[in-house]
């Protein structure tokens, strides 16, 4: 039992290290600040679903007040907390999920089975080569958000 | 049982003469050991009023010879076993197998006086006999109410369990009994007195093969206990015969044949003296099984040890104990938590196809049809027929043309070899349902013989009789055939 507690990242190195030395596995990095409730229930997801993945597939906290991490918060472009960002061998894997967002997955899961189901589309589409795959979870349980873009 | 009780009243009237007959059986003291191994069916025949022409044990020259021997040596200190002589020629050893051999004989003995009090206390108080059913216990329960009516006088509080107590007072109460004349009562108590003396003898013995038990057997009576020990050597004929059984009889040793002819034994489990030790005691009952096998393979090690007098001390003994008590204690362990198993990562099991009937049958749906497979295929030279005419459409290639004489092709789609029956059945269904038939055909026919006739149209297509195609019938197998 030794997934009780996510890890949660704070500094930039470690962040690299942990995209760096994942190898054949889903890396899921949540932003996300802790306190937050939607945060918590996403984070209770990933909790329980992190030894069922474990084979092929590892989950990552960023909290998202730290300094140092602000570097990365600006580059995926991440506004909404929490905003869960995938990876596989250092390359960024896209969804397509249906909203405006295809880079990250925005807003917290509704079960379990929904970000297992994510967690196996991706590392299926990323075998074969694809940087895009497309999310399996049925459009009422996909959070919807209204991007803005410069105050528009 | 009318008739028994008849030859009861019968005797007693006798009684007077068989007075005589007891004293002069008294007298004789070196009575030779008759056989007291009777069946059942000969009790009931005997003449049963007198106590000693049914147990003799007691008089036997036998019986007395060992009984003395065992207070001997139960006064005296025994002396250290020598090691390493052979088990066999040590007198004291002898005297054990004896002590054994009379231990089963007393324990008939005991049977057989009891059946005889039983029976003539059956007119005082006949369901006590269903009540108590240890011998013993119901002797001593006799000798005390003796010839009581009243069976709340009588203290039984030391002998029985108080429910049993219980039971025996309310039945006393509508016994249909009466209480017995004076000389079968004193031959009653005259036989509890022996049942009694017996089963003390008995136990004497047994306490005597205990003791010695360790001396003899050291390292099996470490495993089973002195008792179970004495009761394995008296039964196998001892020491070296029980080590020269292989543990599967060992563990049978003893075991009461409770299976009538026609009842399957699978369901009783086969253990013998073994299922006495404190071991199989302790054990759960759902474990006594594997646990008597493991008892028994034990114990017939440490015979093998004591036949040879390898250890004297016992300490192969006492490892072989502890072994068993570890491995039923490891038995006993509730299995290990489950843990929560990751998922499988995906793809990596290759899908196992499987083959088989049930898929082919499912295949055969989605086959390729012959119809299908006739129009894909092209006659040379003559071109093909084709839904819009002229080539255009959807060809039919050999479907219509000349040589076939169908344009639906037959329908039986799958491989399988159908039954003579099926197959015949199939053919007649294809017939009439099929659109081949012109519509201008009729049953009826001409002829100039008969007149109008109804024929088979099924004739005409080589259906109708068997031997109009071969003589071997290709549908039916024995038809009679007669041709008008």
């Amino acid at each position: 039992m030794s997934s009780l507690l996510l890890k949660t990242l704070t500094k930039k190195e470690e962040i690299d290290r942990i995209i760096r030395d994942t190898i054949d596995e889903v890396l899921v990095l949540r932003f996300g600040r802790c306190t937050d409730t939607v945060c918590l229930q996403h984070d209770d997801i990933l909790a329980k679903s992190v030894t069922d993945v474990s084979k092929f597939a590892k989950v990552a906290l960023v909290d998202v007040d730290s300094e140092d991490v602000q570097v990365y918060v600006k580059y995926f472009d991440i506004t909404w907390f929490p905003s869960t960002v995938f990876f596989f061998n250092a390359h960024h894997m896209k969804l397509d999920s249906g909203t405006a967002d295809h880079t990250k997955w925005v807003g917290a899961f509704h079960i379990k089975q929904d970000f297992i189901d994510v967690v196996e589309v991706i590392y299926r589409g990323a075998m074969k080569g694809k940087m895009i795959v497309q999310c399996p979870v049925p459009p009422e349980r996909i959070p919807k958000y209204n991007l803005l873009y410069k105050d528009v | 049982m009318a008739t028994l009780e008849d030859s009861f009243l019968a005797d007693l009237d006798e009684l007077s003469d068989n007075e005589a007959e007891m004293d002069e059986n008294d007298g004789d003291v070196g009575n030779e050991e008759e056989d007291v191994d009777m069946d059942m069916a000969d009790l009931e025949t005997l003449n049963y009023d007198d106590l000693d022409t049914v147990s003799k044990l007691q008089k036997s020259q036998r019986y007395i010879d060992i009984m003395q021997k065992v207070e001997e040596a139960l006064g005296k200190d025994s002396d250290g076993a020598e090691k390493g002589t052979v088990l066999e020629d040590d007198p004291e050893y002898k005297l054990i197998v004896d002590c054994n051999q009379l231990s089963v004989d007393i324990e008939n003995e005991i049977a057989i006086v009891h059946s005889f009090i039983r029976d003539k206390y059956k007119l005082k108080f006949q369901e006590l006999e269903s009540l108590v059913h240890h011998p013993i216990d119901y002797a001593r329960v006799v000798k005390k109410i003796g010839n009581e009516t009243d069976i709340t006088l009588v203290d039984l509080g030391d002998l029985l369990p108080s429910a049993i107590i219980m039971g025996i007072s309310v039945t006393s109460l509508t016994t249909k009994g009466s209480p017995l004349p004076e000389d079968v009562l004193q031959k009653v108590l005259g036989a509890c007195d022996r049942a009694l003396d017996l089963d003390s003898a008995r136990k004497m013995v047994l306490d005597f093969v205990e003791s010695k038990m360790g001396s003899i057997a050291p390292n099996l009576s470490a495993i089973v206990g002195s008792a179970v020990a004495a009761k394995l050597v008296g039964t196998a004929g001892g020491v070296s015969a029980l080590a020269k059984m292989p543990a599967c009889n060992v563990q049978v040793l003893g075991h009461k044949r409770k299976n009538l002819a026609g009842f399957s034994s699978t369901s009783q489990s086969r253990v013998g003296y073994i299922e006495q030790t404190e071991i199989l005691q302790s054990t759960p009952p759902g474990l006594r099984a594997r646990a008597s096998r493991l008892v028994a393979a034990k114990s017939t090690l440490a015979a093998r040890v004591d036949a040879t007098r390898g250890d004297m001390s016992g300490i192969n003994g006492k490892a072989l104990r502890e072994e068993i008590r570890k491995k039923i204690e490891k038995w006993q362990e509730p299995p290990p938590a489950r843990q929560p198993k990751p998922l499988p990562v995906p793809d990596s099991e290759p899908k196992k196809r499987r083959g088989g009937r049930r898929l082919r049958k499912m295949k055969e749906r989605y086959a390729v049809t012959d119809m299908r497979k006739m129009a894909n295929r092209m006659r040379f030279g003559t071109p093909e027929e084709s839904s819009l005419g002229d080539g255009l459409g959807e060809g039919y290639g050999m479907l219509g043309q000349a040589g076939s004489n169908r344009l639906r092709v037959s329908s039986v789609p799958s491989k399988l070899k159908l039954n003579a029956k099926v197959a015949k059945k199939l053919k007649e269904r294809q017939y009439t349902g099929g659109a081949t038939t012109s519509g201008l055909t009729s049953s009826l026919a001409f002829t100039p013989v008969q007149g109008i006739e109804l024929c088979n149209p099924q004739q005409a297509l080589g259906l109708g009789s068997g031997t109009q195609s071969t003589y071997f019938s290709e549908s039916g197998t024995f038809s009679k055939l007669k041709k008008i």
